[in-house]
């Protein structure tokens, strides 16, 4: 049961659901936790929306999703990796998946990537695909970035050899 | 309190002055940056626009490049092009605005370097063109070179940046 000294000191139910019953603890958690925000989405994950068909079917028109800046802190961009490639800074991003590493040879022949003339496996591409194009050679700091739809013809396509520095990071999803 | 009061008191008078003196005395990169949101705002149109509004904005448009600029397009999937002097960037804008029925121009990414004779100036951005009924917004990286002529900050250059080789 409680006294009339403990009534005297309980806060008042609304204050308890919004502010807490301790308002300088609730205040340092709220500023801690728009660091945590502002510092996760401004520079780890920046969140995305996809525009476009050239990535489908992996990505769709209108997608929601994260692009992780620290995915290649540690180790270099891999083959198959769904990147971010800057155009003039991070509002307006490509999102390409990588089939070709520095060094290496590109050719399209009937539709197929061919890595210093072997066969590339790519089962992302579920569209049919006609390409022909002549070898496109990467030098030690370009890496080859296409879309998963192309369906569309080799020049309608935006794709390209994309210097490693603009590279923002991996698709985080 | 009286002391905290007078503080925040002055810090607020510093701000306005700060931003006073902005606008009546902004640097040049602030003036390039009202150009090139000039620009944007200039070459976008509406389906809504009458024939006298677009020759309105044809003009104004011809107006923010130097005499003798250039510009040199050549984004994906479309034929490179250059057009050379007013006279030719005015006719592409005339024919832009009777093919397309609607165009949007917005800039992003804007970095403005000024030269340290504050004559000429450089800039990149991404430029966002949505156009006609499309519901693709195109976006290119593009470059302008602007030049200061008789106090104010002309076109002298526009091209677009290959971000895939």
């Amino acid at each position: 049961m409680l006294s009339a000294n403990d009534q005297a000191v309980q806060p008042h139910w609304l204050q308890v659901a919004f502010i807490g019953r301790r308002p300088k603890a609730t205040l340092i958690r709220i500023l801690a936790l728009v660091t945590f925000c502002f510092v996760t989405f401004k520079y780890v994950l920046l969140p995305i929306r996809i525009e476009g068909i050239s990535m489908q079917p992996t990505l769709h028109d209108g997608e929601f999703d994260c692009v992780n800046c620290l995915a290649y802190r540690w180790h270099e961009p891999q083959r198959g990796d769904i990147v971010s490639v800057r155009l003039a800074g991070p509002h307006v991003m490509l999102m390409k998946r990588i089939i070709a590493l520095p060094g290496e040879t590109l050719t399209f022949h009937e539709g197929h990537a061919y890595i210093d003339g072997k066969r590339l496996a790519e089962p992302y591409v579920k569209f049919e695909c006609d390409w022909e194009h002549g070898p496109i050679v990467c030098s030690n700091n370009q890496y080859y970035v296409v879309g998963d739809n192309r369906s569309m013809p080799f020049e309608f396509h935006t794709q390209g050899r994309a210097e490693r520095d603009r590279i923002v990071g991996k698709l985080f999803l | 309190m009286k002391k905290v009061f007078r503080l925040l008191l002055l810090l607020a008078g510093l701000g306005l002055g700060y931003w006073l003196w902005g606008l009546c005395c902004p640097s040049p990169e602030k003036l390039v940056q009202r150009q090139m949101a000039r620009l944007a705002t200039t070459a976008t149109f509406t389906t809504h626009d009458s024939n006298i509004s677009r020759a309105l904005k044809i003009s104004h448009l011809t107006g923010m490049f130097t005499v003798d600029a250039q510009v040199s397009l050549d984004a994906s999937g479309e034929t490179a092009r250059t057009l050379n002097g007013r006279d030719e960037i005015r006719d592409a804008a005339r024919s832009g605005l009777t093919m397309l029925s609607a165009l949007k121009l917005e800039f992003s990414d804007v970095s403005i370097r000024v030269a340290p004779d504050k004559l000429t100036a450089d800039v990149n951005c991404t430029t966002r063109v949505l156009m006609g009924g499309s519901r693709d917004m195109r976006a290119e990286e593009m470059h302008f070179q602007l030049r200061k002529i008789d106090g104010s900050w002309l076109i002298s250059r526009a091209e677009t940046v290959k971000t895939l080789t």
